[in-house]
């Protein structure tokens, strides 16, 4: 049986190679409890296993050809119990606004460190959405908060307020949670509130701009 | 040459036509066949030789080949008014297809030819995207492993790093010329630092990024991301921000700090190279510590004069 003071992770990807690397990187608070390499794989586990945290990469072999978002899709059933994580070599928008939409907390690219993608485990276990400053910018990027266009928008969803968007600008300068929190005089817990908030708005959003932007943009 | 066949088309037409005035349709057969031989032979001369000619223009292949068009179906026309039989309105009719087959030549072969470089064109496009997904799985892969195995400020780290962007450019951009915005000259200038320095850059772009960007811009965001190199190393955040009217740019380190007050004034690098450089366009520089004394934020902004 697990430790309960572990958290339960499956690692879903179709390297064994960087499985392998992963769980051997991964740091003593998280317990590997299973692998698998292709969607049906990942799905059938994952009901079996009901693990606390997916890491889940964006791209899979196998199932209707729809990679970790179809790994999503199809155990949204359980998105209240397990928490999945996506992890990526692609930067692409597409893909990581992909999984997120399908239900993904987080998004984290395969260049980490497992401190970091431990850490991140961990955030997403608690309930925390992770935001790396590239997927901070796509945001910014998708609901046109730069550009000053977005008041155009009546709906709550598909904006962001004041304060949302000054936390995701300070995370894609590269501040922590922390330090965002600092600098803004809030508490991190406000800060993890805010990051929520937008990834929920980012799910639920019907931002025409937010599909085409992210298929239509490749960014590195 | 195809001059030769297409008189020598004629003269046999001629005969032919002759004959059936005189005597009647036997022994024209020959001359007939010479007709035909010929005439497919000068349009095969001006379709296969003449046309990669360049000293022969476009019009005299055209030429050559209505004339001996004319000359079949001229034939076949007289030979079946003046001997109405059978067999000569068969043969009428095999020559007026040639005849036409024999203008509509150059068409069908330019079509054909166009087949296939389109074809070898979409072999071509498959052929890279599948190299390209073989290679997105596989070696992007190792190569993020190697990186997140060797420590990220090792120096296999960085080469591999060097090599999945170069390769990651290369899947993603493909044949597109590249590009000259700002935001591709930041990224270009940090894959230059990361192979001197053991840094690592994570650049983020937000924004319609201008094509021309202040030159003094560039310019100092280098010389913040070169001293951040230089003095913190690690992991560097650089985050650019354009809207219609601004540039932001921001780069963070997470080293020990500089202090303006206590520089040398012999350190030229912050005070002149970003800060004076910054004020001489027209913008602003900045310099800040980061919360907790840890790492320095270089602030730079310019905005378009309207």
């Amino acid at each position: 049986m697990s430790d309960p003071k572990l958290l339960d992770v499956v690692i879903v990807d179709d390297h064994s190679i960087f499985r392998s690397g992963l769980r051997a990187d991964l740091d003593a608070t998280v317990q590997v409890v299973g692998e698998a390499a292709t969607v049906d794989e990942a799905v059938e586990l994952i009901a079996r296993v009901r693990p606390t945290v997916v890491l889940l990469d964006v791209h899979l072999p196998g199932g209707a050809g729809g990679g970790g978002a179809e790994v999503l899709r199809r155990s949204s059933g359980l998105l209240e119990s397990v928490r999945f994580l996506a992890l990526s070599v692609s930067d692409a928008a597409e893909d990581v606004v992909g999984v997120i939409r399908a239900g993904a907390r987080g998004y984290i690219t395969k260049g980490s460190s497992g401190r970091d993608v431990s850490e991140a485990v961990a955030a997403v276990a608690g309930g925390d959405a992770v935001f790396s400053p590239k997927l901070a910018g796509f945001v910014l990027d998708a609901f046109g908060a730069v550009a000053g266009e977005q008041s155009e928008s009546s709906e709550e969803l598909d904006r962001l307020s004041t304060r949302e968007r000054e936390v995701m600008r300070y995370i894609a300068r590269g501040y922590a949670y922390k330090e965002v929190a600092a600098e803004l005089f809030i508490s991190i817990k406000t800060v993890e509130t805010h990051v929520s908030a937008v990834l929920r708005k980012l799910q639920l959003s019907s931002r025409h701009e937010l599909t085409v932007w992210a298929t239509a943009r490749k960014l590195l | 040459m195809a001059m030769l066949f297409v008189v020598a088309s004629g003269i046999s037409a001629t005969i032919v036509v002759l004959i059936n005035l005189g005597t009647g349709p036997r022994g024209s057969s020959p001359f007939l066949f010479v007709v035909a031989l010929t005439s497919a032979a000068a349009v095969a001369w001006s379709l296969g030789v003449d046309r990669h000619d360049t000293s022969r223009s476009e019009r005299y292949g055209a030429w050559v080949r209505s004339v001996a068009a004319g000359i079949i179906i001229a034939c076949s026309l007289a030979v079946w008014a003046l001997q109405p039989s059978f067999i000569n309105s068969v043969f009428a009719t095999a020559f007026m297809i040639a005849g036409v087959a024999l203008l509509a030549a150059p068409r069908i072969v330019a079509l054909w030819s166009d087949l296939i470089t389109e074809r070898t064109a979409r072999v071509r496009e498959e052929h890279r995207a599948e190299v390209a997904a073989h290679l997105h799985d596989s070696v992007l892969q190792t190569l993020a492993l190697i990186q997140n195995r060797a420590g990220a400020s090792s120096e296999i780290a960085r080469i591999a790093r060097a090599q999945e962007r170069e390769l990651r450019e290369w899947l993603f951009e493909g044949d597109a010329a590249p590009t000259t915005d700002c935001v591709a000259e930041i990224r270009s200038i940090a894959a230059a630092i990361e192979l001197d320095y053991p840094v690592r850059f994570d650049v983020v772009a937000v924004g319609e990024t201008p094509d021309d960007a202040p030159v003094a811009l560039v310019a100092a965001a280098r010389e913040a991301m070169l001293n951040a190199a230089r003095h913190a190393g690690g992991e560097v955040s650089v985050y650019v921000e354009s809207s219609a009217r601004t540039v932001d740019v921001f780069v963070r380190d997470r080293g020990p700090g500089v202090d303006l007050d206590t520089l040398p004034a012999d350190r030229l690098g912050i005070r002149e190279s970003i800060i004076g450089r910054m004020a001489r366009a027209g913008g602003t520089g900045s310099v800040r510590h980061g919360t907790g004394g840890t790492g320095t934020e270089v602030h730079l902004r310019i905005e378009e004069q309207a």
